[in-house]
């Protein structure tokens, strides 16, 4: 017997593939049907497949937990977000918008400040920015391009708005997720590739080698591009190793890195030194570089910031590119967008109040149980207070933070985010979740994956969806209905599967 | 080739190699000790001995007994060159280098890390041992040959050979200096030599070289026979003569290879040269000649290291 969709409880927030119970939004009616069709043990099956599928393709993230490393297997959830190609071009164009007014801020901050002496953005908010890296003043890296790599993270509240929940310009992760979950589900759901003209995502990698090599200080030449990880023990190490054998370039660690005489980045091969021309780095800021940053680090490269700043090799993201991936900054970008391209913003900010302001940080401070409490530099959903869901002691605890260092902090209202239908132990139900897609910028162009990576809250009710905390993922359908093949019905012996 | 990646395709030939060597050296002692009546046991000391132990496992157990020793060698976690510990290291290699050699080799490899981790403690006790030790020798072997057809023989498999080269002619060549040392010391003693056979059979078979060594000589086993065969055959692949010139094979596609040249070539004189009668005549021949040879390859080593690894 197949699901029956009547029962499944969606009322409660957006629900992307259903406008009410048993009532399926049009981008999703194919698989609706298609999913009518199937009986339960069809759906425990094709469950299975997947999470044999991730075990065998390994993919993996790392937990680092008392001491010791875990690699666990990717939670994935097999039905897919659908999102209707009409829809997804407005949000790809918000995004383009978005992004590109961001490099106009890091290159305006980083050289002439305009955008201070005009009055928009404080001068006190930036003199406190933690991720404000002095020695980048008075670089211009080529195209004026400094967050070559975003990945932007979008909620959808009750009423359908998309808003955008934050950009992270620093490292963001996930995409090689993305990449492997749209190749389970091929192998998941075939039949569906047939009747839903569902856009494919697989063009990553070759974008990102592209956006990359642009960045070559010695053009003609076939570049030496590295992707530069902080090693195994990084939660992220699978996509690290996975994107640099997607892009057949050389996975490198700090110690394979040397700066010369002449100010060029080497890596140690056995043929001796060989020139590196670009490095996708994925180690923040403040380890890239012992010389110039944390003298401790072990993880990046001395002299590297010398190199970048002689233009002597191309570093993605550029240093000092997280001053705009900061909360409390990330309230002003619909300001920079209108003061840098003269335009409203297209994807809406979640409204936000900062605790620097003395009046919004009394609206705050009085209403703590109604919001979400962030601190403005970390990533991943720690260190956040969700109010509603926070008890008496943590409301007080995040009251002495916020009165003690104000400009770290701000709050938004809780927001209500979407949901999708979602397999759990107890059947399918309403699961919370968002969407990061990725954008890469190049200067003269702007390229935004095709939908993105949706990560979903397994937890009953919860809103965190990061994968560090009990978060899994689902495939993202950006899909043509104007465009369809008539639904056709799976093989008759699936059909039997049950009975 | 990343000089730290082909560090690291050397170091997984090497733990493989060692892991399979390790198991071998156990299987062959327990069956020794079936065949020894026991006034003349060896015991299980000596292999503490051949792998160079010592200190480790005396500061972790007060007695070489079985259960002791073998323990240890096979699933001890706290000591680096167990079986499991090996495996380990392979497995952690493998787990940055994932992209170098080819996928099966890392669901290969699992297998044998997971079967090791849940069955090595059980294996301690001798009924279950044998199973035990053949798995993890089929396991090495299917890793090899997934390597050898597997993965395009470039200069990162090279990197893969001479490691698994170096550890075999550095175990025959501790094997030998330890069985020969125990041997020579007992040469008087009339009531071992109708036993000497058996041990040195015993030196054959933990190299899997028995069949092979009667093959080539057609004689009774003896001590003369068994190392010259074992240091000089030019055929049998755990001979040192022979890891020396695979390792001599691959420097053509290495770079700046001059330095290596010439410490193998140094080490494959001195093992050509070696008159094993004239030695086992005095009682530090066999082991001085070990020693040189020894030092050799820990030249080997050093120069490998100083031309690629270290770069």
């Amino acid at each position: 017997m197949a699901f029956d969709w009547r029962q499944y409880r969606c009322e409660d927030a957006y629900d992307e593939l259903f406008e009410a119970a048993g009532k399926p939004r049009p981008a999703a009616r194919n698989l609706y049907s298609y999913l009518q069709s199937t009986n339960a043990k069809d759906l425990a099956d094709r469950r299975l497949a997947a999470d044999l599928a991730i075990k065998v393709m390994g993919i993996t993230f790392t937990v680092y937990s008392e001491g010791k490393m875990l690699d666990r297997a990717w939670p994935f959830d097999i039905l897919p977000r659908v999102i209707p190609r009409t829809e997804w071009e407005r949000t790809e164009r918000g995004l383009k918008q978005r992004v590109t007014a961001l490099n106009h801020f890091i290159q305006d901050v980083y050289g002439p400040q305009k955008i201070v002496k005009d009055g928009i953005f404080p001068a006190e908010i930036l003199a406190e920015s933690v991720n404000f890296r002095p020695q980048c003043v008075g670089v211009k890296p080529k195209f004026g391009v400094w967050a070559h790599i975003c990945g932007s993270d979008l909620v959808r509240d009750r009423d359908g708005t998309v808003y955008v929940l934050e950009d992270n310009l620093r490292v963001p992760s996930g995409v090689s997720y993305m990449l492997e979950n749209r190749m389970v589900i091929k192998r998941i759901w075939p039949e569906l590739f047939q009747t839903t003209n569902i856009l494919p995502v697989d063009d990553y990698p070759a974008q990102l080698y592209d956006t990359l090599a642009a960045l070559s200080p010695r053009p003609g030449d076939t570049p030496t591009i590295v992707l530069l990880t902080p090693g195994i023990y990084n939660s992220a190490y699978f996509e690290h190793a996975y994107l640099a054998q997607q892009m057949g370039i050389e996975l490198v660690e700090g110690p394979d890195l040397t700066v010369g005489e002449d100010d060029c980045v080497y890596m140690r091969t056995i043929y001796g030194p060989k020139r590196v021309d670009v490095i996708y780095r994925r180690i923040d800021d403040l380890f890239l570089d012992p010389e110039a940053f944390n003298p401790d680090s072990l993880l990046g490269a001395k002299g590297l910031m010398r190199a970048w700043i002689k233009g002597k090799v191309g570093l993605a993201n550029a240093p000092g590119a997280g001053v705009a991936d900061d909360k409390v900054v990330y309230a002003y970008v619909p300001q920079m967008i209108k003061y840098y391209l003269g335009e409203d913003a297209i994807l809406p900010n979640v409204p936000s109040y900062l605790c620097f302001d003395p009046k919004q940080r009394e609206y705050v401070l009085n209403n703590l149980d109604k919001l979400v409490v962030k601190p403005a530099n970390e990533s991943g959903g720690y260190g956040m207070m969700i109010g509603p869901r926070a008890s008496k002691e943590e409301h007080a605890k995040f009251r002495a933070l916020i009165e003690k260092n104000p400009r770290n902090y701000m709050a938004q209202p809780t927001l209500s985010l979407s949901t999708g239908p979602t397999i759990t132990d107890s059947g399918v139900e309403a699961r919370h979740l968002d969407l990061r897609p990725f954008i890469l910028s190049r200067g003269e162009s702007t390229y935004v994956t095709t939908g993105g990576l949706t990560r979903v809250a397994l937890v009953k009710g919860s809103l965190v969806v990061n994968s560090s905390q009990g978060g899994g993922s689902k495939d993202t359908w950006i899909v043509d209905i104007d465009d369809e093949a008539p639904p056709v019905m799976p093989p008759q012996t699936q059909k039997q599967g049950g009975q | 080739m990343l000089s730290r990646v082909a560090d690291n395709l050397y170091w997984f030939g090497r733990y493989i190699q060692r892991a399979e060597n390790t198991a071998r050296l156990i299987n062959v002692n327990s069956n020794l000790m079936l065949d020894l009546p026991r006034r003349i046991s060896l015991g299980w000391g000596p292999l503490i001995a051949i792998v160079g132990a010592e200190p480790e496992f005396f500061e972790l157990y007060d007695e070489p007994t079985e259960e002791n020793v073998v323990r240890f060698l096979m699933s001890d976690t706290r000591y680096s060159g167990s079986i499991q510990s090996s495996l380990h290291s392979a497995r952690e290699i493998l787990r940055i280098s994932r992209d170098t050699m080819p996928r099966d080799i890392w669901e290969r490899l699992n297998d044998l890390y997971f079967y090791v981790q849940e069955r090595g403690e059980a294996a301690v006790q001798r009924n279950t041992r044998l199973v035990f030790l053949n798995q993890v020798v089929s396991g090495a072997l299917l890793i090899y040959g997934l390597l050898a057809t597997g993965m395009s023989h470039d200069v990162g498999f090279q990197f893969l050979r001479i490691g698994t080269n170096i550890e075999q002619a550095d175990m025959t060549t501790r094997i030998l200096d330890v069985r020969a040392a125990r041997l020579l010391e007992t040469a008087d003693s009339p009531d071992l030599t109708p036993f000497e056979n058996i041990i040195w059979m015993s030196v054959l078979r933990s190299l899997t070289a028995y069949q092979m060594y009667r093959r080539y000589l057609r004689k009774r086993v003896n001590g003369a026979g068994v190392l010259r065969f074992l240091l000089q055959n030019r055929e049998f692949p755990r001979s040192v003569m022979f890891c020396m010139t695979t390792i001599a094979s691959t420097l053509p596609q290495l770079p700046n290879s001059r330095k290596i040249e010439r410490a193998i070539d140094r080490t494959r004189a001195l093992v050509r040269d070696a008159n094993v009668e004239v030695l086992l005549r005095s009682p530090d021949g066999i082991p001085q000649l070990m020693d040189e040879i020894q030092i050799g390859l820990g030249e080997l080593h050093g120069a490998l290291n100083e031309a690629y690894f270290s770069q």
